[in-house]
Order: C-alpha cells, then sequence, then structure tokens
C-alpha cells in the first residue's frame, strides 16, 4: 500500500490532529488492520489522551530513539481496538530530541509489521514539524474553517511541497453547517478552492466530542457520533473506497425550498 | 450560481463568510509569493514613476497582479495600457 504511512499536520495548533489521528488509527484497526499511531509531539504528549491509553505509557519515541528499549517494547497496546498500538511522545523532552532520520528509522522498522503507520505531528513549522512529516508517504493537513487555520495550512503545504513531498491531502475539521448556512463561517468548499488541496474529509462540529476526550474514547467508536460518522467514512477513503462527502441534515427554509424549485440544485 | 442567489446576492452586504474568503485569497497570494502585503503597490509606485513621463503610455491603466507561474512560483503581472 503506496499511503501506508501517514502524518496528520496543520501548522496551527488545537485544529484537531491527535483527535483526528486517534480516531483515524482506531477506524482502520477496528476493521482488522494492524494500526501503529506515533505521537511526534515531543514535550506536549497528547495522543495519549484521545485514545485512553495516558496511564499505560512506560517508554516513549525518545526512549526508542536514544536506544534505551527496542520500538516493540514502547508500542502501547490499545485497551478497546485489537490491532491498534501508540508509540507515545516524550513529555520530559522537547522536539529537538528527535531528528528526522530518527524518526525514519523508527517508522522503517514499523513499516514491514503494520498496515498502517500514523504520525501525529505537531503545531508549527520547525524542527518538530519537519521531523514528523520526513517519514510519510502521506500528508494529511487538517484545517479549521477559519482565518487562522486555512493560513497556517497553506503555509504547511508549501513546506510540505519544498520538501519534495506529495500535495497533502485536506481534512475540513469541526464545520458547523449553521454558521455557514448565516453566511458566518467558510464552507469546506471555500476551504478546498482556498487551498487547491485534493478533500479527504469533512468532520462536521460535534458538541460531543469534548465528552468522548475526556472519558478517552474516541469517537469512531460510537455509532450515533457525527464526528465518528466522518472519521469512519475518511478510514474508507484512506483504503481508497469512494464514499460520499457528510451533508447537512436536509432542514431547508421556505426560500431555499423555493429556489430549488425555480432553479433546481 | 443560480439566478435566484445573484438576484438576492445583489441586494445582500456580504457576509463574514465572502470577506473571509476574499481576505484569505488575498493574503495567500502574498503568503505563497513570500511578500509582505504592501510590496506590490510598492513595485506599481515604483513603475508608475518610471512611465510617467512617457506620453504614449497611459499611466491610470496600469494593473499589477500576483498569480502563480508554476513550478511553486508566483509572478508578478504588470499590464501597461498604450494610449
Amino acid at each position: 500500500m503506496a499511503d501506508k504511512v501517514i502524518c496528520i499536520t496543520s501548522g496551527k495548533g488545537g485544529v484537531g490532529k491527535s483527535t483526528i489521528t486517534g480516531n483515524l488509527a482506531t477506524a482502520l484497526a477496528s476493521k482488522g488492520y494492524k494500526v501503529v499511531a506515533i505521537d511526534a509531539d515531543t514535550g506536549l504528549r497528547n495522543l495519549d489522551l484521545v485514545l485512553g491509553l495516558e496511564n499505560r505509557i512506560v517508554y516513549d519515541l525518545v526512549h526508542v530513539v536514544e536506544g534505551v528499549c527496542p520500538v516493540e517494547k514502547a508500542l502501547v497496546k490499545d485497551k478497546r481496538t485489537k490491532n491498534l498500538f501508540l508509540l507515545p511522545a516524550a513529555q520530559t523532552k522537547d522536539k529537538s530530541a528527535v531528528k528526522p532520520e530518527d524518526l525514519v528509522e523508527v517508522v522503517e522498522k514499523l513499516r514491514g509489521k503494520f498496515d498502517f503507520v500514523f504520525i501525529d505531528s505537531p503545531a508549527g513549522i520547525e524542527e518538530g514539524f519537519k521531523t514528523a512529516v520526513t517519514p510519510a508517504d502521506t500528508i494529511i493537513v487538517v484545517a479549521n474553517p477559519e482565518m487562522a487555520s486555512v493560513r497556517d495550512a497553506d503555509r504547511v503545504t508549501g513546506l510540505c511541497e519544498a520538501m519534495g513531498k506529495s500535495e497533502p491531502k485536506l481534512i475540513v475539521n469541526r464545520l458547523d453547517w449553521k454558521k455557514v448556512a448565516k453566511g458566518n463561517m467558510l464552507d469546506a468548499e471555500d476551504v478546498v478552492q482556498i487551498l487547491g488541496l485534493e478533500l479527504l474529509g469533512i468532520v462536521p462540529e460535534d458538541k460531543d466530542m469534548v465528552s468522548y476526550i475526556n472519558r478517552g474514547e474516541p469517537a469512531v467508536l460510537f455509532k450515533d457520533s457525527i464526528a465518528g460518522k466522518a472519521f469512519r467514512n475518511i478510514a474508507e477513503r484512506l483504503l481508497g473506497r469512494e464514499v460520499p462527502f457528510i451533508e447537512p441534515a436536509k432542514n431547508e427554509g421556505i426560500i431555499e425550498k423555493l429556489r430549488k424549485l425555480l432553479v433546481g440544485e | 450560481m443560480g439566478f435566484m442567489d445573484k438576484v438576492m446576492g445583489a441586494f445582500k452586504k456580504p457576509s463574514a463568510r465572502d470577506i473571509a474568503r476574499q481576505r484569505l485569497q488575498l493574503i495567500l497570494k502574498y503568503d505563497r509569493a513570500g511578500l509582505p502585503p504592501n510590496a506590490i503597490d510598492e513595485v506599481k509606485n515604483a513603475i508608475l514613476n518610471a512611465i510617467k513621463d512617457f506620453p504614449f503610455v497611459d499611466a491610470s491603466g496600469v494593473t499589477i497582479n500576483i498569480s502563480p507561474n508554476g513550478d511553486n512560483r508566483e509572478k508578478i503581472e504588470i499590464e501597461i495600457p498604450v494610449r
């Protein structure tokens, strides 16, 4: 599979990289694929929280890089999903502790043993970002439909291209259809058009997300989670299947209905 | 865009969404070119200064634009109309 090593990045912080990494990894593992998720955000470990694995960490990525333990020993087995493993970030080191070539070496060891290797990139465009992106076959840029996030996503895209990477794919995260309908928020299609990237998925704003993360339970495991459904769809697309993009529940106003009646879609 | 959208759009002031889209398109042009936001105005002023004394040039019609040039680079396009 060409899209085996997938880095999730964004430039801006807080747009949902770790949540998306944890959920996509969980989605693919629950379909039977063997998946490892690497938290490359050294010093700001977070992916463990999304998966609820914070109490099970013994070794981390920096231990592996420093030769304290072999990579297999640092992998934390997920407690819910078979075939899913976490390689945690070190919490007490800084980003310079893992160089691009270090992560490439770790990923090469994992590549043969897993169907998918996810890398959760740190925010920013400095060394930590470069380290996270370097081993990737595929890069996913996450953007919220919001000024700073879209701008940073474009910056990161340019840097990826300058590094000789293939063009990133885009996930628009936290799209609020109500705000879009009121004309207050960029729509996913605006973000796609502005960034000029292939759209991999749209994740709608989901008020239950904070609760899933608080519980350490990936939303993707819950059938009634709308964000969870979006994550499952994205996982399908990573497997090369065509899945229509999620659309808002039809609840049109009378003008919209009239418009469609008069002029069609 | 459908007919009704156009009709309705003509009466509507731009939404926050429209403004965000326009602002981002402009911001990214400059970001991608690695230029400060007023760089183009400075280039334009310098060009205007350089050509203003040529009688066959219509200085008021000069347009300047940044657009992609392929190869991950941007180009500055200047159009100087002749009278």
